[in-house]
């Protein structure tokens, strides 16, 4: 009895997390051009609408959106996703290397510290950098955004190699440098490959983050420079339009492409 | 020829966490002759692997010195040493085929592929894994990792070799096996083996010499049936094998024990102790001097080919002997009568407290 409470419990679990997504994906295919609630047939014409191409959706459904703003703000995303998330990969390996092997003064406080970033409200880090481009004055800019977005996934990245570096067994370094390896050889034929998958891991994370960050990245943006969920989200503010529907299916099969070959990579490795 | 290794005087301190001062290393000297096998024997805690890391590089020594092959080591960083080393969990690299871990010394020394190829299979050949080239790690048995390990190190042709506990992770069959071959090697090899262990079977049927340690020092350094029939000290006497101490005084020529008996010992009067090892003691009475022990008989075990027996006397408390079976019957609770001959007892210049 109890454990068919609990598989119900369960299954309503899931349905309440997953419906809206479901829903989300199954518009985006509905033929309705007026009420998107109700089903009136498959189209893909949502999805030829985002890139440009021609439909049979009258004029009068249609929105005022041009392909290219939707384009530029991917673009811009994606210049974004991919600089922040090298970035943040370099340093926050290296800080989660220097936490690990050097005991230093204060490397408990700096752990602590390093985890801050990621349980401060955006709302307030984002006024916070905000307030802290204008005082150094910096214009905001495409730059603007990447500083802003390393800050905090620095933190990410640092998590992840932590967690992978607290598994690592340092004697193989030991056995590394016995056999004649420089440190800079051990760290690169034993070291790396070592905490790989957990590098691998922060970098699609952040690079994940950098993609859908709305809230942080809207206030260090400034105008000229729109995100893809900036884009969406000024969309939004005019009504929710069933193209949304698509973009947001194709954000989340991207998702769960990166996290696909995360998961492969990582299955590989343990192997 | 230099020798592979001496170490002139180490002293390690270590500052603990709880703020204190710990000293691992208390002025350890050791000379190894060419191609020789010492094994370092001791408690837990009590340096064994802290004098191994000083000697690989892992650990700088607050003073002494290290030389390797003649040459002074103490300010080089461990990857410039001549010396390889076995971990006692081998600390391999899982990432890499087992061909590419034996070969790693030669890869990182820039060496040719064809040259390294050609000296894997040796060294495979060598520890009998050939064949396992393109394995993994996690596709090795312990045993085999355990070879490994040893080809690994061995593939760079170290002057000295270092060994921490290799075989403690084997089963018994398993690392009597290898420490024939370990031996075997060695000799086939030549160079100097310093191998650490706290197992003293395995230390007294490998080493040319055993040096037993204790809080950070060497108790005494010998060959192993020196150590074991003439110990040093009350240390070494009671952490090699089993062995009976009882208190003696001199007089100058002669011992006399706590029942009175005496046996001839030229040395200066005063206190001293009197080792009797189990084998010592016998059923028969030997034709020479010899002191005898009668008491009831409390245990006693069969071993296989003898019987150890443990034997409450009067004077002494239990005594262990070893007594290859016989026609005399070794009932518990019956009396029985054993002597050791003069000859066999060893004298050591301390008081047991
Ligand atoms: N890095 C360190 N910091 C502080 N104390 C240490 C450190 N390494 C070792 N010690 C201490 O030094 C002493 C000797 O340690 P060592 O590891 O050499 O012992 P061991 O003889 O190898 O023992 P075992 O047989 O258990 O391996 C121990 O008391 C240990 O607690
Ligand atoms: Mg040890």
């Amino acid at each position: 009895m109890l454990r068919r409470l609990l598989s119900l419990y369960g299954l309503l679990f899931f349905v309440f997390i997953y419906a809206p997504i479901l829903l989300v994906v199954i518009y985006s295919f509905n033929a309705n051009t007026l009420n998107m609630m109700i089903w009136d047939g498959f189209t893909l014409d949502w999805y030829r609408q985002i890139f440009g191409m021609e439909t049979s959706i009258t004029q009068s459904a249609t929105y005022v959106d041009s392909t290219d703003q939707l384009y530029a703000a991917v673009r811009t995303s994606l210049i974004v996703a991919f600089s922040t998330s090298a970035f943040s990969t370099v340093f926050g390996t290296a800080l989660a290397l220097a936490v690990a092997r050097y005991r230093f003064r204060l490397a408990g406080f700096y752990r602590t510290m390093m985890m801050v970033p990621m349980i401060m409200p955006d709302i307030v880090l984002g006024i916070a950098l905000l307030i802290f481009f204008i005082t150094i004055g910096m214009n905001l800019s495409l730059l603007t955004i990447i500083i802003g977005q390393s800050t905090f996934l620095i933190s990410y990245v640092f998590v992840t190699v932590s967690a992978r570096l607290a598994e690592f067994d340092t004697s193989v370094e030991e056995a590394s440098a016995d056999l004649g390896a420089t440190p800079a050889q051990t760290f690169r034929k034993v070291t790396l490959p070592g905490i790989a998958p957990g590098i691998l891991g922060g970098w699609l994370l952040s690079f994940i983050i950098s993609m859908d960050d709305l809230v942080i990245t809207y206030f260090i943006a400034g105008t000229g420079n729109t995100t893809l969920p900036i884009h969406i989200w000024g969309m939004l503010r005019r009504g929710i339009k069933p193209e949304i529907n698509a973009i947001a299916t194709l954000m989340l099969l991207f998702t769960l492409v990166i996290a696909a070959i995360g998961l492969y990579f990582r299955s590989r490795r343990q192997k | 020829m230099p020798a592979p290794l001496e170490i002139i005087n180490a002293r390690k301190v270590f500052r603990t966490p709880e703020g204190g001062s710990l000293t691992a290393l208390d002025g350890v000297s050791l000379k190894l002759a060419t191609a020789e096998f010492v094994t370092l024997l001791g408690p837990s805690g009590c340096g064994k692997t802290t004098l191994l890391r000083t000697i690989s590089g892992f650990e700088t020594l607050d003073a002494g010195d290290i030389l390797i092959d003649g040459t002074a080591v103490t300010q080089l960083p461990a990857h410039r040493r001549p010396v390889n080393t076995v971990f006692q969990r081998y600390a391999l690299f899982n990432h890499m085929s087992v061909a590419r871990n034996v070969g790693y010394a030669l890869e990182i020394a820039g060496r040719d592929k064809r040259e390294i190829r050609t000296r894997v299979g040796e060294m495979l050949e060598l520890v009998g894994l050939t064949g396992l080239e393109k394995r993994t790690i996690s596709q090795l048995s312990g045993g085999q990792q355990q070879r490994v390990a040893l080809a690994r190190a061995l593939a760079g042709k170290p002057k000295l070799l270092l060994l921490d506990e290799p075989l403690s992770a084997l089963d018994k069959n398993l690392r009597q096996k290898m420490q024939q071959e370990l031996k075997a090697l060695q000799r086939e090899l030549g160079i100097g083996f310093v191998f650490v262990t706290h197992d003293q079977e395995e230390a007294l049927t490998m080493s040319d010499r055993i040096a037993v340690l204790a809080h950070g020092q060497i108790q005494q350094i010998g060959a192993p049936s020196q150590l074991y029939q003439s110990p040093a000290n009350l240390f070494t006497a009671d952490f090699l094998g089993e062995s009976n101490l009882l208190p003696v005084a001199l007089d100058g020529q002669s011992a006399r024990i706590g029942d009175g008996q005496g046996f001839a010992a030229a040395r200066p009067a005063g206190a001293a102790t009197l080792l009797l090892r189990p084998e010592a003691l016998g059923l028969a009475r030997p034709q020479g001097p010899a002191l005898s022990f009668t008491g009831v008989i409390r245990e006693t075990y069969y071993t296989g080919k003898d019987h150890q027996v443990a034997l409450e006397t009067p004077a002494f408390g239990t005594l262990h002997a070893l007594l290859r079976s016989g026609s005399t019957p070794l009932d518990l609770g019956a009396e029985l009568t054993l002597h050791a001959p003069a000859d066999d007892l060893h004298l050591i210049d301390e008081v047991a407290p």
